[in-house]
């Protein structure tokens, strides 16, 4: 009898424990798969982009191969809109999202964030002959921005707060659409981040063009996303972006990318942003 | 699903959301209005085979017909943008909803036209009518009765179809959810409401077209 007892004893706390184990986490989950989804914008450079050979690239895909990688998981990056990055984290098709997204407290209340992982300006783009040397120039020129992103956000409320009304303002579906727009004249300026006007300019299509003016006071400190539920996760993917600087991988990335070491300042952003 | 809901965020942007409602219904019924006129004309050039016009009417309604309004949308924006013609994306987007609607509207009209008995139109001749008051007095008032429930149709069809008017930055319902969504990341909350404010539209607009159908057509439908 007292064999019996026991062995009830002994499934009951096994059900108990096995209950508790049941509850996998995001990261249990990922290591399970043994693929990781990892989201990211490719229409974004040099941050996401295709390549010559029509595969993505950048440095959120490095970053996305990177995590796979330390994880001992397949890396699967998927293509994403601005838009649909919270959408693919809900609907479970992405694990995280490598997609500069600027950690407001408002989606703070929506996803979950990490640590920073990059820190971006945002700039104003014109075309040749259009005079825009400070920012306040932008109320007499036709002004774009990608829909649904930080600037475009930056950019309205300005000028609420100037009061130039939204009639010179108009709103791309996609970062590529802003930029076509710009190109064929349908806006003078866009406001888009440093890194892409950089990366626009070397392009035959955009000679001549002028990097004009930053937004004034605003750094666009990004972080990747994830469940906000998921903590577990997101402490795992705060550590991995501590090594990626500490282990030189950021270096090594930014240089690939932008084509110099990655300056101390920005590191010092991330680091005064934690 | 693991997922708390915060309506209060939309509520707070629930003018902004209105007002990009606003501008749906009014793109929408604005592109139907227009698309009528020019349906009639192209119908009656096709069936009476006027040319040169009939080539235009079937060339405009096999593009509009066998091409994705997705794509006429951007032709309309981006494809002129290209020949220099900058187009507001108000304007790209009505101009390409008239484009479907008319060739849509064209062949519903051209069915309408033949159901009625062509005796009638040769009956009103002998009455003295010229062709105008035989179209305006006797054809199109029976063509209207008969094809009304299809054009219902192609109205509900291009209110849901100027949600791709988001694709080339218009500030219609589609529009205003996207951006407002990426504002707090309340992506299911606004595209929930944004759905229900379609289906009201609809509504009203289907309403109001069967109270203006039994004002015009006295109950007979």
């Amino acid at each position: 009898m007292k064999l019996l007892r026991n062995l009830a004893i002994a499934a009951a706390t096994v059900t108990a424990l096995s209950s508790s184990l049941v509850q996998a986490d995001q990261l249990d989950t990922v290591i399970k798969r043994g693929t990781l989804n990892c989201g990211v914008v490719l229409d974004f450079p040099p941050m996401g982009y295709f390549d010559s050979n029509n595969q993505p690239a950048g440095f959120d895909v490095d970053y996305c191969n990177d995590l796979a990688e330390v994880m001992g998981v397949k890396s699967n990056v998927i293509n994403l809109t601005w838009g649909d990055r919270i959408p693919s984290l809900i609907s479970g098709k992405t694990d995280v999202v490598v997609g500069s997204t600027s950690d407001t407290l408002e989606r703070a209340k929506s996803v979950g964030f990490t640590y920073p992982y990059f820190v971006f300006k945002f700039q104003v783009f014109t075309k040749p002959g259009v005079a825009v040397s400070t920012f306040d120039d932008l109320k007499n020129v036709k002004v774009g921005a990608a829909l649904g992103t930080t600037y475009e956000t930056e950019y309205l409320a300005y000028a609420e707060k100037m009061g130039w009304g939204k009639s010179n303002y108009t709103s791309f579906k996609s970062e590529n659409d802003a930029y076509l727009g710009l190109y064929q004249g349908k806006v003078d300026a866009i406001i888009s981040t440093n890194t892409n006007i950089a990366t626009k300019l070397q392009t035959n299509e955009f000679k001549g063009y002028v990097a004009g003016p930053y937004v004034p006071n605003y750094d666009d400190v990004v972080g990747l996303i994830a469940k906000r539920d998921e903590v577990a996760w997101i402490n795992y993917l705060n550590l991995f972006l501590v090594h990626q600087i500490r282990d030189g991988k950021m270096n090594d990335h930014y240089n690939k990318h932008f084509g110099s070491d990655v300056p101390a300042d920005l590191i010092q952003s991330l680091r005064d942003n934690k | 699903m693991n997922y708390e809901f915060h309506w209060n965020t939309v509520f707070q942007h629930m003018p902004e959301m209105l007002m990009g409602a606003f501008v749906t219904l009014h793109v929408s019924v604005l592109s139907m209005l227009i698309g009528i006129v020019l349906a009639v004309l192209l119908a009656i050039v096709k069936m009476n085979n006027i040319k040169p016009f009939s080539y235009l009417a079937t060339t405009w309604v096999e593009i509009a017909r066998n091409t994705p309004a997705l794509f006429q949308i951007y032709m309309a924006y981006f494809g002129l943008g290209a020949l220099g013609i900058h187009l507001s994306p108000y304007i790209a987007v009505l101009s390409a909803l008239v484009f479907v609607n008319t060739g849509y509207l064209v062949e519903t009209f051209r069915g309408g036209f033949q159901s009625i008995p062509a005796t009638q139109y040769h009956a009103s001749k002998s009455l003295g009518m010229n062709s105008f008051q035989v179209y305006r007095y006797v054809i199109l008032p029976q063509m209207f009765r008969r094809i009304y429930h299809p054009m219902t149709n192609q109205f509900v069809w291009s209110i849901l179809m100027s949600s791709l008017g988001i694709l080339v930055g218009m500030n219609e319902l589609s529009g205003e959810t996207q951006r407002l969504q990426s504002l707090s990341f309340r992506t299911l909350e606004y595209f929930i409401v944004a759905a229900c404010l379609y289906y009201l539209i609809t509504k009203l607009v289907l309403f109001s077209a069967g109270l203006a159908s039994k004002k015009l057509f006295k109950g007979e439908i």
